[in-house]
């Protein structure tokens, strides 16, 4: 029999900090580029990499600065009193590092639209920032409602300033926090709505937006999403179309583990359902979505899902494979 | 952001958001010339600094092609209304009245010209400073020796790059000129690399003979075996590189580059321009030999893939059987149709 053998994986490089800025209190950006100089990977706003930091520690970072700089990528890093450690190895990197890096990758792309709202919670600017330029550029209709603790917490006031009056600073200590029911109360027509921030503002927000049309809610968020209920895992057979393999898996493992244990190449990252790595077009089966990417019109509609963590309900899942 | 999309309420079947090769440079002068892509007319000339100009191909008087009317010191005037424009798409004359019709003006795209291709971008003019066109250097560089052809290949822009992702049929389509490894038995390991816009691919096979031409060119014996190499790139939707590398005895590297610049006329329809540069038997004789081989070999693509196109537009499409040579294609399909989806209003991901 006639094998191809195949292996997919993501671009990954190594990168030198080229340069260290604090931009908040506790935000440090960080501008990556490669040792020769050389052009890196086009990317789209919305994009984020990962960087491996050793020790099996990986983190993911929003590019945050603007799409035509191709030899050099800006990421900002919040250090985090309750950082899983990512952040704290971050910030020890310092001017002249080396550091590993995957990616980009993107889902949380800029959907063609006629007005934005952004919706910034902290560090949650980041992905924000750079889309800024971009619907800026292409002559959209946008606004920013960024909220934050303090002014001296809150990551590049000062390059949003030559936005004007389309940037609404809330500091929590001045103005207490964003008026989510002046800003979504009405649903606007045309308008996209995108947020990135703490898990508390995302949830507000997804409130206020469920009634907007479909589609009008992007965000992303930066930690998996919390399951309300106990879940129940289940075994069921795995059909991998291209590869023709049929697999069992058990109750007690991932399909991306199964699939990779047979040899198969798929692209994995995060492992727990929040960057989109291991996105797999799905062929037939319920799916059990459990990322916290995908919206609702997305899960609904059975076409990807993530391996890593989301799962089937029905007998057989058939994936593109 | 897609207020120029194509036209009227189809789904959009290719990126707007990319830059595209509208021409060469050596068809872009100061007379006129008239080309359609993403179901847009184009006029492209030269003004008298050497500027290429790209400017909507549609006299905003009445519906006829300015390039066919002539340039004139700089502004392109119809002949038909005499209505004359600058480079920038604004209308600067009329014949019958002094008045200049209030914002009377022809689209114009953001054009850049480099290694002998003009790229004109088609989305939101503000864009255009965010992206830049892919380079090729090898195209004008002297230690490359270059042939090529430029036509219009009646299939969608996205069945040339599938066709490129994968070139394991090369030997089923022509297994004379198609390098004798590729029949040789199992493909070995397929490497794919994927950013968020671009796919790599890449194999290396085990020393083998090369085909008569080939062996011929390099002067080597025609059994004698060599370590090969096989790289693609997706660089664009507008763009697919790809070289055959062949390991000379001397430590030496002869490589064919393969550049295809791929421009969606419209949904079916694709403009080609596709360049073979080796770094290996330079001159114009060699050229002359290669030439029409190559125009043969993509002359059969064409037709197989004008064919298929034929039968998707009759019968539409099915989900096709992948197999695991498919996996750089996948990948590319991917990244399009994420741009495609993204680029509607409203989106519909």
């Amino acid at each position: 029999m006639t094998v191809t053998q195949t292996v997919v994986r993501e671009f990954e490089v190594d990168l030198v900090v080229r340069e260290t800025e604090q931009v908040a209190h506790d935000v440090v950006a960080m501008t990556l580029s490669s040792p020769d100089g050389t052009a890196l990977p086009d990317w789209t706003p919305g994009a984020h990499i990962d960087l491996l930091l050793g020790d099996g520690l990986t983190r993911q970072y929003s590019l945050c600065g603007r799409t035509s700089e191709t030899d050099a990528w800006r990421v900002a890093v919040l250090k985090a009193p309750d950082s899983r450690g990512g952040s704290t190895a971050v910030h020890d990197l310092g001017t002249g590092a080396t550091v590993r890096v995957r990616g980009p990758r993107n889902h949380f792309p800029v959907v063609a639209a006629k007005r934005y709202l952004f919706v910034a919670g902290g560090i949650g600017i980041t992905p924000l920032l750079a889309m800024i330029y971009e619907v800026e550029a292409a002559g959209a209709e946008w606004e920013l409602h960024y909220g934050g603790r303090t002014r001296k917490s809150m990551a590049f006031l000062d390059e949003l300033e030559q936005f004007g009056d389309r940037v609404h600073v809330v500091p929590e200590d001045e103005l207490g926090r964003p008026d989510l029911d002046a800003i979504l109360g009405e649903p606007r027509p045309d308008t996209l709505v995108y947020t990135c921030g703490p898990e508390p503002l995302l949830a507000a927000v997804e409130q206020r937006c469920a009634a907007w049309p479909p589609g009008s809610l992007h965000l992303e968020r930066f930690s998996a999403r919390k399951s309300d209920e106990p879940t129940q895992d289940s075994s069921f057979e795995l059909v991998l179309q291209r590869s023709g393999k049929t697999l069992q898996v058990p109750a007690d493992r991932t399909v991306f583990e199964v699939v990779r244990e047979a040899g198969v190449s798929v692209l994995g990252s995060c492992l727990e359902g929040i960057c989109g790595t291991c996105e797999t077009e799905v062929v037939d089966g319920d799916v059990d979505h459990r990322d916290s990417i995908l919206d609702d019109e997305e899960r609904a509609s059975n076409e990807v899902m993530m391996i890593c963590v989301s799962r089937c309900t029905s007998p057989c899942l058939t994936l593109d494979l | 952001m897609n207020q120029y999309g194509s036209a009227g309420h189809r789904p959009p079947a290719y990126p707007t958001q990319s830059w595209y090769v509208a021409a060469t440079s050596d068809e872009v002068t100061s007379s006129p010339l008239g080309r359609r892509a993403l179901d847009t007319g184009l006029v492209l000339f030269r003004t008298s600094d050497g500027a290429a100009v790209a400017l909507e191909d549609r006299d905003a008087h009445s519906a006829y092609p300015l390039s066919l009317g002539r340039v004139e010191q700089d502004l392109i005037v119809s002949s038909y209304s005499g209505f004359a424009y600058a480079a920038d798409g604004s209308c600067v004359r009329v014949p019958t009245q002094t008045e200049i019709p209030y914002d009377a003006r022809v689209r114009c795209f953001p054009v850049r010209e480099q290694d002998g291709l003009v790229w004109v971008w088609f989305a939101e003019p503000g864009l255009a400073g965010l992206r830049k066109p892919p380079s090729v250097p090898w195209l004008v560089d002297d230690a490359w020796s270059t042939v090529g052809r430029a036509w219009t290949t009646e299939a969608s822009f996205m069945l040339l790059h599938e066709n490129f992702a994968d070139i394991t049929h090369v030997a089923v389509v022509d297994p004379s000129f198609a390098p004798p490894v590729l029949s040789a038995g199992p493909v070995p390991l397929l490497e794919v690399e994927v950013t968020e816009t671009a796919v790599s691919f890449g194999r290396n096979y085990p020393p083998a003979p090369l085909a008569a031409w080939h062996s011929a060119l390099l002067g080597t014996e025609p059994d004698a075996v060599f370590a090969q190499r096989e790289v693609g790139r997706f660089v664009t939707p507008g763009l697919w590189i790809d070289s055959w590398e062949v390991d000379l005895d001397d430590g030496s590297t002869a490589t064919f580059r393969f550049t295809h610049a791929v421009t969606p006329v419209n949904a079916t329809s694709t403009r080609h321009v596709w360049r073979v540069s080796r770094n290996f038997a330079p001159g114009e004789e060699t050229s002359a030999q290669l030439t029409p081989l190559f125009t043969d070999y993509y002359e059969r693509v064409r037709s197989i893939l004008e064919t298929m196109q034929g039968v998707l537009s009759l019968d539409g499409p099915r989900p096709d059987v992948h197999v695991a040579a498919d996996a750089a294609a996948v990948q590319v399909r991917k990244i399009v149709n994420r741009m495609v989806a993204d680029e509607q209003l409203g989106g519909t991901r």
